[in-house]
């Protein structure tokens, strides 16, 4: 049997096929295209941050009144907050990772103010910081005590003699040349020394192309807001937080507790619009496939309704039950591949617009065969009943109402 | 004969249950989806202010770095705030029919009575010509004068959420309430002001909340006010006081100005261009002279208030549209193909191609609307998902009367497009011709 019969059939009453045909191709150009756009959000939501985020409770403090001594207080909440069973340690940041806040600078290799500076998020914490956010050092050394300084914002208290990096920002740096050692200078061209290297650790602001480049320089901001980092054993995060905050509350008055978060939710927080894009994206796909599959399956019930005569007369002249199946899903298989065909052309379109008018990542081309390949399944199994529903008409049907 | 066509219209959809709901549903899901987005990027790239939106300009001016621009992205641009110093001169030359300095910092406020623990709040630290220059309606008082302004007087204007928080709603003008250890006077409790977008300040997103209260500007040197905004600096200066900082280069502080008219915006431009001349003379400003001004909307523009996915959604919602429409349209030929015989009968009995066509739009229509009104409904549940998703503040996900009646709109207009052709073709069955085979 060949596609002759069923082309003339499609062609006989075309506007049917083609609106199909047409839903098929515009279905194909969103779908596609909003996959790429989930993946994509996918892959950067689940990045590895590089940081122990389930076990780290963040704590905002801020002091007020005349009595407040700021570097007492911190002094004695973080000595509060390590004394709590299953604390594990507690440092206080000037900036809180994934927070989307942060403080930036820029660095140079050599003392030379006309070169572009490398751009890199700015840390400060003391000798606890690393361990309170379960970062890991690859090379080099952590910050001894006596490197760690009290600094107040407004007061520049000069550059601390070592700094740690990220192994991202060595790279931007130094490129192949080992960092470990190398001097950096600052943006007033005063000058540090690389002690260590952290493998990896995502910065403050999850959008940011520069996310891993982060410089830390030892010491304890005493800062009007204070931030303090607390890593706790597995699976106590949840019993503890409260805990902290009705022990620091308790603790001193003259202070106001303003949060105490995860740093599963600060992250959250940070990538909701890329959660919210995910999940709009995800149901509208949903709401699509279900409406073409339901169609498909309507016009091919209506199809088959139209042309049980027709059926019936195959099967009196010896079609058998598997030719009439045949003929229905190929007949199908025809428009869903006309509308693929032209839904490539269509999808192509669809992320070139987003390229240029917005700049989103150009689509991977691989997504089409996969969107085809996805269809052809999906318009088959919507067929598959009135296909069978066809080869049911029994031979007998030709022969009446003549 | 509209009735007539109505009850036609209904008697035919419940012949086919079906085949009209997935009709239905089909325009109802489109409407919804296409409505949820549009709202939204309505709301979003709406004009916050219409009235003054043309007279009310950003003020920016290019003090960065000799070296390199401000944004490499967009080199031609100064830096979207100004230095302290330089906002403090604006504002003594007072240029404009108004001008305003502000930035964003937060206090502790210290609640009269035992037992009521004090908490932080945020605050917009402005000059008094903020409330008459972006119509901020007042419940209680009014905003303070320029006099308290020279002074430094600690007053306060408290918006209607904290005033609720602090004095359960009630006139608290005249009041006295300690912020930060300072004894304030309530002057105002400002009425309901949602802003959308937060024009005057769309710097870390376009759809904050208006802060919790509003302080005199210039209180900062008195009260070593920091901004909890964004600074930027690129000068490598000592600052080891805040007065120090007040006069370094970075820039923190938001500069507005009101004209007279949008034809005043060159003459302004020039008096920019004369203060920035001057400070060249005393060495600062080295770059090219680079001052521009931007009237509200196109400072929404420059802060690319609307988001990019959005823009995506709008766009991939609408090609959603066409899909749910493209399915009406296949389901409607099929279903007028199945009525071949009504409507032969009818035309044999006398009815025109007119009436079998006004027949066919009238019940294109009951479906284009009845969609209409369940996909609102659809839209009215999405934006409350968005709201839940995006944690967005009350402004931006209401759907106001314009948005019903276009959502209406564009379900009915794309229900009777969908249908017109369905229409022509079943009046083109000749009558009498499906008879014979009855």
């Amino acid at each position: 049997m060949g596609f002759r019969p069923m082309i003339s059939s499609l062609l006989r009453s075309k506007t049917g096929p083609i609106l199909v045909a047409l839903q098929i191709a515009v279905t194909l150009a969103i779908v596609v295209n909003a996959l790429f756009i989930v993946v994509q959000r996918s892959e950067k939501m689940n990045r590895d941050p590089g940081i122990d985020v389930d076990n780290v409770i963040v704590t905002y403090v801020r002091g007020f009144g005349e009595d407040f001594d700021v570097v007492n207080s911190i002094t004695n909440d973080l000595d509060l907050i390590k004394s709590i069973p299953g604390v594990v340690t507690a440092s206080v940041l000037n900036q809180v990772p994934l927070s989307g806040s942060g403080s930036g600078t820029g660095l140079r290799t050599v003392p030379d103010e006309t070169i572009d500076s490398v751009n890199t998020a700015r840390y400060r914490w003391d000798e606890n910081g690393l361990d309170a956010l379960g970062v890991r050092l690859s090379r080099g050394r952590n910050f001894l005590p006596a490197e760690v300084d009290v600094v107040k914002p407004t007061i520049d208290s000069g550059v601390p003699a070592s700094v740690l990096v990220t192994q991202a920002l060595a790279d931007d740096l130094y490129g192949d040349e080992d960092a470990l050692g190398q001097t950096v200078y600052w943006g007033d061209m005063t000058q540090s020394t690389i002690v260590g290297i952290i493998d990896h650790m995502h910065g403050s602001w999850v959008d940011w192309s520069k996310f891993n480049n982060s410089v830390i320089q030892p010491g304890i901001e005493a800062d009007t807001t204070n931030k303090y980092v607390t890593r706790v054993e597995p699976g106590m995060r949840d019993e503890l937080m409260p805990i902290i905050e009705q022990k620091l509350g308790e603790s001193n008055r003259s202070r106001v507790i303003k949060s105490v978060r995860s740093l599963e939710e600060i992250a959250a927080r940070s990538y909701r619009p890329d959660f919210a894009m995910v999940t709009i994206l995800s149901i509208v796909m949903a709401l699509l496939i279900g409406l073409t599959a339901l169609v498909i399956v309507g016009l091919a019930s209506f199809h088959v309704t139209q042309r049980t005569k027709q059926i019936g007369t195959r099967r009196a002249l010896g079609a058998t039950r598997m030719h009439i199946v045949i003929q229905f899903m190929l007949e199908n298989w025809l428009i869903t591949t006309a509308g693929a065909a032209l839904g490539a052309i269509l999808t192509f379109g669809v992320a070139y617009w987003l390229e240029v008018s917005y700049s989103l990542t150009r689509l991977d081309w691989r997504y089409l065969p996969a969107g085809i390949a996805a269809l052809w399944i999906l318009s088959s199994l919507a067929a598959m009943a009135p296909a069978r529903r066809a080869a049911s008409v029994p031979p007998a049907v030709a022969t009446r109402s003549v | 004969m509209f009735k007539y066509h109505v009850k036609l219209a209904l008697k035919s959809m419940r012949r086919n249950p079906i085949m009209t709901t997935l009709m239905v549903a089909a325009i109802a899901v489109g409407i919804g989806v296409s409505m949820t987005t549009l709202t939204i990027y309505y709301l979003m790239s709406g004009n916050p202010i219409p009235a003054k939106s043309d007279v009310l300009f950003a003020v920016t001016m290019d003090s960065w770095d000799p070296l390199r621009p401000f944004d490499d992205d967009f080199p031609e641009r100064a830096p979207h705030q100004v230095t302290y110093h330089d906002a403090e001169r604006l504002l003594s030359l007072a240029k404009g029919k108004r001008q305003v300095a502000m930035f964003e910092s937060s206090l502790i406020v210290e609640p009269a009575g035992n037992g009521v623990l004090p908490f932080e709040a945020s605050a917009r630290v402005a000059s008094s010509d903020f409330f008459p220059m972006f119509d901020v309606p007042f419940a209680y008082g009014s905003g303070w004068d320029t006099a308290a302004d020279a002074a430094a007087e600690p007053v306060v204007v408290l918006t209607k959420a904290l005033n609720e928080r602090l004095f359960g709603g009630t006139d608290s003008v005249g009041s006295r309430l300690t912020l930060s250890g300072i004894r304030f006077q309530i002057v105002g409790v400002i009425d309901t002001w949602e802003p959308t977008p937060r024009f005057y300040d769309p710097i870390e997103s376009g759809f904050e909340e208006v802060n919790d209260m509003f302080i005199p500007y210039s209180l900062t040197r008195a009260m070593e006010l920091q901004s909890s905004g964004s600074d930027w600096g690129w000068k490598a200066e000592d600052i080891n006081s805040f007065e120090q900082w007040l006069n370094s280069e970075s820039v923190w502080i938001q500069y507005f100005v009101e004209l007279d008219s949008p034809g005043d915006a060159d003459k302004y431009l020039a008096h920019l261009d004369a203060y920035v001349n001057d400070q060249k003379r005393l060495g600062r400003f080295e770059r090219p002279l680079n001052n521009n001004i931007y009237d509200v909307m196109e400072w929404m523009e420059y802060h690319e208030v609307v988001a990019t996915d959005t823009r995506v959604l709008v766009g991939l919602s609408f090609m959603f549209l066409i899909v749910c429409l493209i399915s009406t349209i296949a389901l409607l030929l099929t279903k007028f193909v199945g009525k071949k015989a009504e409507i032969s009968l009818r035309r044999a009995l006398g009815a025109s191609r007119q009436v079998i066509f006004n027949q066919q739009i009238v019940e294109v229509a009951v479906i284009g609307f009845s969609g209409g009104l369940i996909g609102l409904l659809l839209s009215v549940f999405g934006l409350q998902g968005i709201k839940f998703l995006y944690e967005s503040p009350p402004g931006l996900a209401r759907l106001d009367w314009v948005m019903t009646f276009t959502a209406i709109g564009i379900a009915v207009t794309s229900g009777v497009i969908a249908g017109l052709y369905p229409a022509w073709r079943v009046c083109q069955i000749p009558p009498a011709a499906q008879l014979k085979a009855q």
